[in-house]
């Protein structure tokens, strides 16, 4: 038999039972849309949680810290140094597209009549775009510039006006980043020495980014807050039992004898961001830097256990749906099977005038999956409709933000390999549900089947 | 050389804890051309017969040789391909697929072996404008009287040019003015074609087309004799 007159035939086999074939199809929509629905569901929650982490950074950056440890701790456990010996490391590291090493300064800073506390970070000029800095106005630093900055987004409201109530300052209204551009802040530094320098900086851009590592840091030249940072750090060491550096990292004092602590301490950097080709390879590099004893830390190691998290969703989810194409398919056998018995004498004939047990068996396989087909087509029909509806009204409720401009939450997504998916998945269930009725047809004896009908 | 031969052909049936002999060592040599009648009461194992004979059923015991291969002893696969090829069969009645027309339903041997369905129409319009019905060939068997139905059924049993036709009490349902219009066609038409046809039938008249007749008695060949087969010739 040509595959063309199986499908005509399966077809019109089909169809001569409208009401049956139809309410066995129904229960194929039903069951596809039960498990895409679900799936769509805890796809939608892994993407609105990956979402939701890029605003906090990005997925590509790996942030090495400083080593800091307790005296007296065993050789193994510290950490490693980040010197530029170790930045050369880093880069070597396969799926390293760039390290970027940065100095960081914290001092009191004044923006007209408003004062504030900022931390000044000095990178390199030109690592700022493959870092992911994204501009809101005005310009990201050049290799020219020593003391324009670049302000992160947030930096604004860092500052206060003393002379305000004090009301003002428990909730300090929401300042236009705007209005930090072009402006002057001062920047006052103090050593151990109790010795000060004050900068004047001058703001060249600010950022548009909403991620803590952008908007609320200053950022300027690499070489400039290195001069600063060694600045700070005069008169270190030199006093003993001196309680530790620098300002705002308690508890932990660097481990080295206390004569030359200032000058290893100089020699490393506050910290480095380590740009990784892919998302894919970030959690990878940065257990890596761990095992190498380098302090490194990157969002994406947190999304294994959001993923982890998900997965099970899924699985509870898809598990519903199963069950309710596993219903589905019950009810195709079971409609193939009756069909059976008022087709014995049909199939009797079709086998005595040549039909072989392959065409009987591809009959009503084909059937099975045509039902299986159809149920998964308009199945995923229903389902795109569903989700519409389901972001429409319960997606817009759960939406993170408050603002007009925060997009509802996609809670339910359907990937395109899904649709494929969802497609041949139904067909196989089809198929698979054919086979004992198939099984049936072609054991049925025609002679039996004729002398008795 | 015989198209077909029955040697000593056993069939018997379990019913419950009882055994059932249908055919009692039956022996029949049917030759190339031949017009054969099985004549016998029901019951006897005419039914049977022809259905072992034809590979649709296994013997208990004993050969079925069609053209020197020993039919029983194929694989199903293998019998069907000799269906298709060198067997036509023709029933009593409702023989016929519902959701099929009279030109699907009479192509439908093509359509089994593979044959494209510009030709297959073809042929089965020309099977059916012999028969006289080929007005007919766009309505379902439901559509059709039982006399239009079995010229359907015969029209199938010759579309691919078979060169054997088993036809079981193919007049059975039908009146005496149109079963001699349908017995003199086939005669007719294996004559022209050098077909090979057997017929079971209890109807003497019927019977009578043959060129040779076979008597049945429970399960056995009693005689056979010369049919009157040239008189309607
Ligand atoms: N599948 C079966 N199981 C049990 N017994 C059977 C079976 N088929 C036929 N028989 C028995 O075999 C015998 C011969 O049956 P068969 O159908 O060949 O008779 P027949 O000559 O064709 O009769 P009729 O003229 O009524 O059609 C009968 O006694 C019948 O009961
Ligand atoms: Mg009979």
């Amino acid at each position: 038999m040509k595959s063309y007159d199986l499908v005509t035939l399966a077809n019109r086999n089909l169809w001569r039972r409208k009401g049956r074939t139809f309410l066995t199809v129904l229960g194929m929509i039903i069951g596809t849309t039960a498990i895409v629905v679900m799936l769509s569901l805890g796809i939608g929650l892994v993407e609105s949680q990956k979402e939701q982490m890029a605003q906090w950074g990005s997925l590509n950056i790996i942030r090495v810290d400083q080593a800091w440890s307790f005296p007296g701790e065993p050789e193994e456990n510290r950490q490693r140094r980040l010197t530029d010996e170790a930045i050369e490391e880093i880069k070597l590291i396969e799926g390293v597209l760039a390290v970027s090493p940065a100095y960081e300064v914290g001092g009191e800073a004044m923006l007209g009549r408003k004062i504030g506390y900022i931390s000044l970070i000095g990178i390199d000029p030109g690592m700022m775009e493959l870092f992911e800095f994204n501009l809101a106005h005005g310009r990201l630093l050049n290799e020219g510039d020593k003391f324009n900055v670049v302000a992160g987004s947030m930096v604004i409201n860092s500052f206060y006006d003393p002379n305000m109530a004090p009301g003002y300052w428990e909730e300090p209204p929401q300042s236009d980043p705007l209005e930090l551009l072009d402006k002057r802040i001062s920047f006052t530094l103090m050593n151990q020495r109790q010795q000060k320098r004050i900068y004047g900086l001058n703001v060249v851009g600010v950022l548009s980014d909403k991620s803590m590592e952008h908007a609320w840091s200053v950022f300027g030249p690499l070489s400039e807050v290195k001069k600063m940072r060694d600045f700070t750090m005069q008169g270190m060491g030199s006093t003993p039992g001196d309680p530790g550096f620098p300002p705002g990292k308690d508890i932990v004092v660097p481990d080295m004898p206390r004569g030359d602590a200032r000058a290893r301490e100089e020699e490393q950097y506050s910290f480095a961001l380590v740009r990784t080709e892919d998302v894919s390879v970030t959690r990878a590099i940065s257990q890596e830097l761990r095992d190498r004893g380098f302090n490194a830390y990157s969002l994406a190691d947190s999304l294994e256990g959001i993923e982890e998290q998900a997965r099970q969703i899924q699985a509870v989810l898809g598990g519903i749906g199963a069950i309710t194409l596993f219903v589905a398919a019950i009810g195709i056998t079971n409609t193939m099977v009756m069909s059976i018995y008022e087709r014995t004498r049909e199939i009797a004939i079709m086998k005595v005038v040549g039909a072989s047990f392959a065409d009987v068996r591809a009959l009503f396989l084909a059937e099975s999956s045509m039902i299986g087909m159809l149920g998964g087509a308009f199945g995923i029909g229903l389902s795109y409709f569903l989700s519409y509806l389901l972001n429409k009204y319960v997606g817009a409720m759960m939406s993170p933000g408050m603002g007009p401009e925060s997009a509802p939450l996609q809670i339910s997504l359907i990937p395109p390999w899904l649709v494929l998916f969802a497609l041949i998945f139904s067909m196989g269930i089809g198929l698979l549900s054919g086979l004992y009725p198939a099984n049936r047809a072609i054991r049925l004896d025609p002679i039996t089947a004729m002398r008795h009908l | 050389m015989p198209i077909l031969e029955l040697r000593n052909i056993v069939k018997k049936y379990r019913v419950g804890k009882e055994v059932v002999t249908a055919l009692n060592g039956v022996n029949l040599s049917v030759e190339e051309g031949e017009f054969l009648a099985i004549l016998g009461t029901s019951g006897c194992g005419k039914t049977t017969l022809l259905n072992v004979a034809a590979g649709l059923e296994k013997p208990t015991r004993g050969e079925v040789v069609f053209r020197g291969v020993v039919l029983n002893k194929l694989k199903e696969s293998q019998k069907v391909l000799f269906r298709r090829k060198y067997m036509g069969f023709i029933f009593q009645f409702n023989n016929l697929i519902p959701i099929l027309t009279a030109q699907e339903n009479v192509a439908l041997p093509l359509l089994f072996d593979g044959v494209p369905p510009r030709e297959r129409l073809i042929r089965a319009i020309r099977e059916l404008d012999r028969l006289g019905i080929k007005d007919r060939r766009l309505h379902k068997p439901l559509e059709m009287s039982g006399g239009q139905q079995q010229r359907v059924s015969i029209a199938r049993a010759f579309v691919h040019n078979p060169h054997i036709i088993f036809a079981d009490e193919l007049t059975g349902n039908l009146d005496s003015k149109t079963t001699h219009d349908i017995m003199r066609y086939l005669q007719q038409t294996i004559r022209e074609r050098k077909q090979t046809f057997i017929m079971v039938t209890h109807d003497r008249d019927v019977a009578a087309y043959a060129d040779r007749i076979i008597y049945m008695i429970d399960g056995k060949i009693a005689s056979g004799e010369e049919g009157g087969g040239e008189q309607y010739a």
